[in-house]
């Protein structure tokens, strides 16, 4: 049975995910209620013991997002993030936390309705696997 | 030997039976074997699509498809009509789960839809590389311009038969051009032929057709190639219609796709079905050649 | 002390948050001691509200619950500060964008607005005051592309006083206006305008012009901005080339001419055009008979300046910029491909409008006379066909190009300048002339001129006895029209210059979905990009007209003038800091360093790393990489996101 209300942690880049999610806001593009975003300079700034916090503390999804690979604010932050997302998700089963509950996606600017597009689909996934 | 299932509809075993006859030569030439469906029914087309709220449109070809699906992998409909009605009702089976449980209801058994439907251009270009052609080719077409003319329901509507550009189709080229002929630019290539207006309102069907062979010669075309038996009845037997109607002396061959591959191997035209046609004016480039 | 302020943005957010319940929800998180609700929180009586909020309750951190931090961090932070605190002892709330507008049931709405709070105020209990730095600033701007838009920031802004180098890749500024023969609504003459101020530029004391050049590679940052600039090789020595142009009639080798947009011939050393700034002639190589086949050098023999170089190669300089105006302009959509039913471009009659543009001016290849390209004949039907490229979605190009209806309707009245018995006949979608004068000059089009204007677009075109035939709908008469036109001319869409998005990713700053420049805000930082120092000007950030162009160009000189008068800027406090007492010396935070802000140094009894705060971006890549977790990134510690994310999950 899919449970209904999920709480998803998401920690979005300054210049491109979270200008995202503001613009999908501003074009009043309708999402679930189930993110709760914290803002940082850029992806790279989010350290893989952070997800896992937040899976231990009770969050039913974490979602990373930030700038295009090439195009981030910082040169090369997210190419960092990249690798380090990329290696907790293949550790995650071990962990024993099912790695559909984790996403790392990349969002720009001036990419609203992708956004919205992002919260709606990984909100579902989440509640199918919860 | 690669077979297909084959679903000729009534026009190939009929006004189009020239079409029946050129397209088995090729196939046999490049050993593709052909089985005939067994018991199949009208297409859909015209009428059907207007009765029982549309639906009989779609139960027809259903059950075609549902008898090719006990065959071979993939259905060849030679006809664009045929064609379009296969896809059309392999379309909505597809999307539609209600749909398949009443057309289940009324063949006895679920049906079978999933089979590969394909077009006449689409069979050849699978099992004929150009280059092969073109090493087979025993009258070569150099010198001549052949308007491809791809009709209406060959490649449109797009979402469902998904099928080369629907402005801009470009799949039957490569073949002719290996027969050496040549394939200019034809701005009319899925132009409306007038299509089965022609029972209703002749006027219209032959002012369609007029243009398109007025913009045909415009463009220096020599002779028209199609796989559609309704385009080819109204632009080539209807050539005679237009003449009477608008002073005209158009004499432009219309030539299926399958009947130009089977010139360019040898075959004569009476063997193609070329000579029953009510426009023979092939002038140089036919007879003569190789 | 923590203050919690709600704002209901009149309904913005009340309409779907209750702010009441969030305002009593914050009385009870841990260190607050003041909550209330305001009607209008960025508004004057609204910051005086905080402020004596503040005041009077001895307030040391504020959350404010509202609109994006990207919209008015700022407005607070001032405002914090205008009451005495320190204003980073603020912390903004996003309950609008990413809450009240985005979910419609109150209660769930409100629910996630009190989690944001509860994280904001967990967040703020955990800041610690922090000071900007300061860096000085490099006094000398950079412009990039010397159209209309860069050739008037670049005048703005040395008129200031501050020294501009100007950069233009290819071998004259002037950019598309030099191109244009007429600008609408008044029909000035193009080159009348835009001549004088590039004699101007190639004058002006403060500017140094480098044409031919390209930004090759940037680092640095605000107010400190280091920048590569490639100088292609043209084999011409700039200095003693006099312009005499006797190289580009004997020339043997024959090249497109890019400049008339291909509607002549050039050759392959040539000057693009007679009022070029500099005066100065460029050979392509790639058209050259010397350097394809190794067999010619007429140009260095007839040359009397003795200024002909083969030989010449590359050069890269590097400078320092305080500041980057981005004009890069706008290239135009080929058509060809995206509609096969134009005939792509098999029918040598079917031009775009900037080739026609060509065809109409005087200093073009036909002398002003319309000719059209299949057999020269002057042509008397003429249909011309818009938003090609734009509006249409079934070619992925949903946007307005922005300027079409308007030069349609002035090629229309020129065409009849040019050849009083003409008629022009104009598709097009809705008649778009929203600026100054503009609606009124393109009824003139039709009551004055003659123009047929046909509401509808064009399914085909097709060659018929020498001429074309336009097959279209009307939709207003609700039937379908065939035109036999002599000449087609089509109002293709704007794109970005080819190229900007290479530059944008230099630059470090986003592009939208079409690849046109970000602005920082679509309202109120329309030249800004989301990278401090970097202006946009023109239509590199989305189509626009010269007087719009202009306009942003003065506004983004403006914003330089006002960045580069100041012999320092304020950097941002929140930087990465090592707590040396206990760094092990790995340096793996200096090895992440994009900016190469941390070095060695002894201290602690050997070698530690060391942040220069100068330098630090604050992207927090150290603070990760860190095995003992003793580099922190102020203002996003692990204290502090940790909390948050344990707050919003309570």
């Amino acid at each position: 049975m899919p449970k209904t209300e999920v709480k998803i942690i998401g920690f979005l880049c300054n210049w491109c995910s979270y200008a995202g999610a503001d613009m999908a806001g501003t074009a009043r593009m309708k999402q679930p209620a189930s993110l709760r975003a914290v803002r940082l300079p850029c992806t790279g700034r989010v350290n893989p013991l952070l997800v896992l916090k937040a899976f231990r503390e009770g969050a039913d999804g974490v979602l990373v997002s930030g700038c295009h690979p090439g195009d981030c604010h910082y040169n090369e932050g997210n190419y960092y993030a990249r690798r380090r997302l990329e290696v907790l998700e293949r550790m995650l089963p071990a962990l024993g936390i099912d790695p559909a509950r984790f996403r790392y996606t990349w969002v720009s600017a001036s990419e609203g309705a992708k956004w919205a597009d992002v919260v709606n689909e990984f909100t579902q996934q989440v509640k199918q696997v919860i | 030997m690669t077979a297909y299932s084959y679903f000729p509809g009534c026009s190939l075993t009929s006004s189009a039976a020239e079409y029946d006859v050129s397209f088995r030569l090729v196939a046999n030439a490049f050993g593709i074997g052909l089985d005939e469906l067994t018991d199949w029914n009208c297409c859909g087309a015209s009428p059907a699509p207007h009765h029982w709220g549309g639906e009989l449109g779609i139960l027809l070809p259903a059950r075609n498809l549902h008898i090719a699906g006990a065959g071979h992998p993939s259905v060849v409909a030679p006809c664009a009509g045929c064609y379009n009605r296969l896809k059309y009702a392999q379309f909505e089976l597809e999307r539609n789960p209600e749909l398949r449980e009443r057309t289940g209801a009324a063949l006895g058994e679920a049906v079978r839809y999933q089979t590969e439907v394909l077009n006449v251009i689409q069979l050849l270009n699978r099992e004929i590389a150009p280059g092969d052609l073109s090493e087979r080719v025993q009258r070569r077409l150099s010198g001549l311009s052949l308007g491809t003319y791809y009709g209406c329901v060959l490649v449109r509507p797009p979402e469902v038969v998904r099928y080369d550009d629907p402005n801009n189709p470009v799949k039957m080229e490569p073949l002719l051009n290996a027969t050496g002929a040549a394939t200019p630019h034809f701005p009319f290539k899925t132009e409306c032929c007038g299509s089965y207006m022609g029972l209703a309102k002749k006027e219209m069907v032959l002012q369609a057709s007029k243009r398109i062979i007025e913009v045909a010669l415009e463009c220096g075309i020599d002779a028209l190639v199609t796989v559609c038996p309704l385009c080819h009845q109204n632009l080539e037997l209807r050539q005679g219609q237009i003449n009477a109607a608008y002073g005209t002396d158009y004499h432009l061959p219309v030539l299926y796709f399958t009947q130009v591959i089977g010139l360019a191997l040898g075959h004569l035209p009476a063997e193609l079905g070329i000579d029953q046609h009510a426009t023979t004016d092939f002038g140089r480039w036919m007879l003569d050649a190789g | 002390m923590i203050g919690v302020f709600v704002c209901q943005c009149g309904t913005n957010i009340a309409a779907t948050v209750s702010t009441d319940r969030v305002v009593q929800a914050a009385k009870s998180m841990l260190g607050v001691v003041h909550a209330e609700s305001i009607q209008y929180t960025c508004s004057d009586p609204g910051q005086r509200a905080i402020i004596d909020a503040i005041q009077q309750k001895g307030l040391t951190r504020v959350v404010m619950a509202g609109c994006s931090p990207r919209m008015h961090e700022i407005t607070f932070r001032r405002a914090i500060g205008r009451a005495g605190m320190n204003p980073f002892m603020l912390e903004m709330v996003n309950i609008r964008e990413q809450c009240s507008w985005i979910h419609s049931g109150i209660d769930e709405t409100t629910e996630k607005a009190i989690d944001l709070v509860r994280k904001g105020v967990a967040r703020v209990r955990r800041q610690k005051p922090l000071q900007p730095g300061s860096s000085p600033v490099a006094r000398r701007a950079l412009v990039i592309g010397a159209g209309v838009a860069g050739i008037q920031a670049a005048l703005d802004i040395a008129d200031a006083g501050i020294p501009v180098t100007l950069v233009e890749k290819s071998p004259t500024i002037g950019g598309n206006m030099a191109r244009l023969d007429k600008t609408f609504p008044t029909l000035d003459c193009s080159s009348c305008i835009l001549t004088p101020r590039m004699v101007e530029v190639k004058q002006h004391e403060n500017i140094k012009l480098m044409v031919n050049s390209e930004v090759e590679k940037v680092r640095g940052y605000i107010g400190n901005f280091e920048i590569d600039i490639r100088k292609k090789a043209s084999c011409v020595i700039e200095e003693k080339c006099t312009g005499c142009l006797i190289c580009q009639e004997k020339c043997p080798s024959k090249a497109p001419d890019d400049f008339n947009a291909c509607a002549g011939e050039s050759k392959a050393i040539s000057i693009p055009f007679p009022q070029a700034v500099p005066l100065v002639a460029s050979l392509r190589k790639e058209y050259c008979r010397l350097f394809i086949s190794g067999k010619c050098s007429v140009c260095q023999k007839v040359c009397p300046a003795d200024a002909i170089d083969y030989g010449q190669e590359d050069t890269v300089v590097t400078e320092k910029f305080g500041a980057v105006v981005v004009a890069t302009g706008f290239g135009l959509y080929d058509w060809k491909q995206s509609y096969p039913t134009y005939g792509m471009g098999m029918y040598p009659d079917v031009i775009n409008a900037l080739k026609y543009e060509r065809l109409l001016s005087a200093s073009g290849p036909t002398g002003g006379h319309i000719e059209r390209p299949s057999d020269g004949k002057e042509p008397r039907d003429i249909v011309f066909i818009s938003c090609i490229g734009s509006r249409d979605e079934s070619v992925g190009r949903p946007q307005c190009c922005s300027i079409g209806c308007m030069y349609m309707a002035k090629q229309a009245i020129l065409t009849k300048e040019h050849i009083p018995d003409s008629q022009s006949y104009i598709f097009y979608i809705d008649v778009r002339a929203a600026g100054k004068g503009y609606d009124e000059f393109a009824r003139r089009a039709q009551t004055d001129f003659g123009a047929i204007y046909i509401r509808g677009r064009v399914g085909k075109i097709y060659p018929r006895g020498g001429k074309l035939v336009v097959m279209g709908t009307d939709t207003l008469a609700g039937d379908q029209v065939e035109i036999e036109a002599d000449l087609v001319v089509l109002a293709t869409g704007l794109t970005p210059a080819e190229g900007a998005g290479g530059l944008a990713r230099r630059l470090n700053i986003s592009t939208d979905g079409q690849g046109f420049m970000a602005e920082g805000h679509p309202k109120l930082k329309p030249v800004e990009t989301n990278t401090g120092g970097v202006f946009l000007a023109g239509a590199c950030q989305g189509p626009k007209d010269i007087p719009a162009s202009v306009a942003q160009a003065g506004a983004a000189a403006a914003k330089v003038i006002g960045l580069l008068s100041r012999e320092e800027i304020e950097t941002s406090p929140m930087v990465a800091e090592v707590n040396q007492l206990k760094c092990t010396g790995c340096f793996k935070c200096r090895d992440v360093c994009p900016y190469g802000a941390i070095e060695n140094q002894d201290a602690m009894g050997g070698q530690v790393a060391h942040v220069i705060a100068s330098l630090c971006q604050g992207c927090g890549l150290c603070n990760v990489a860190c095995p003992p977790g003793v580099i922190s990134l102020k203002g996003y510690t692990d204290n502090q996101l940790i909390a948050e994310v344990v707050e919003v999950l309570r």
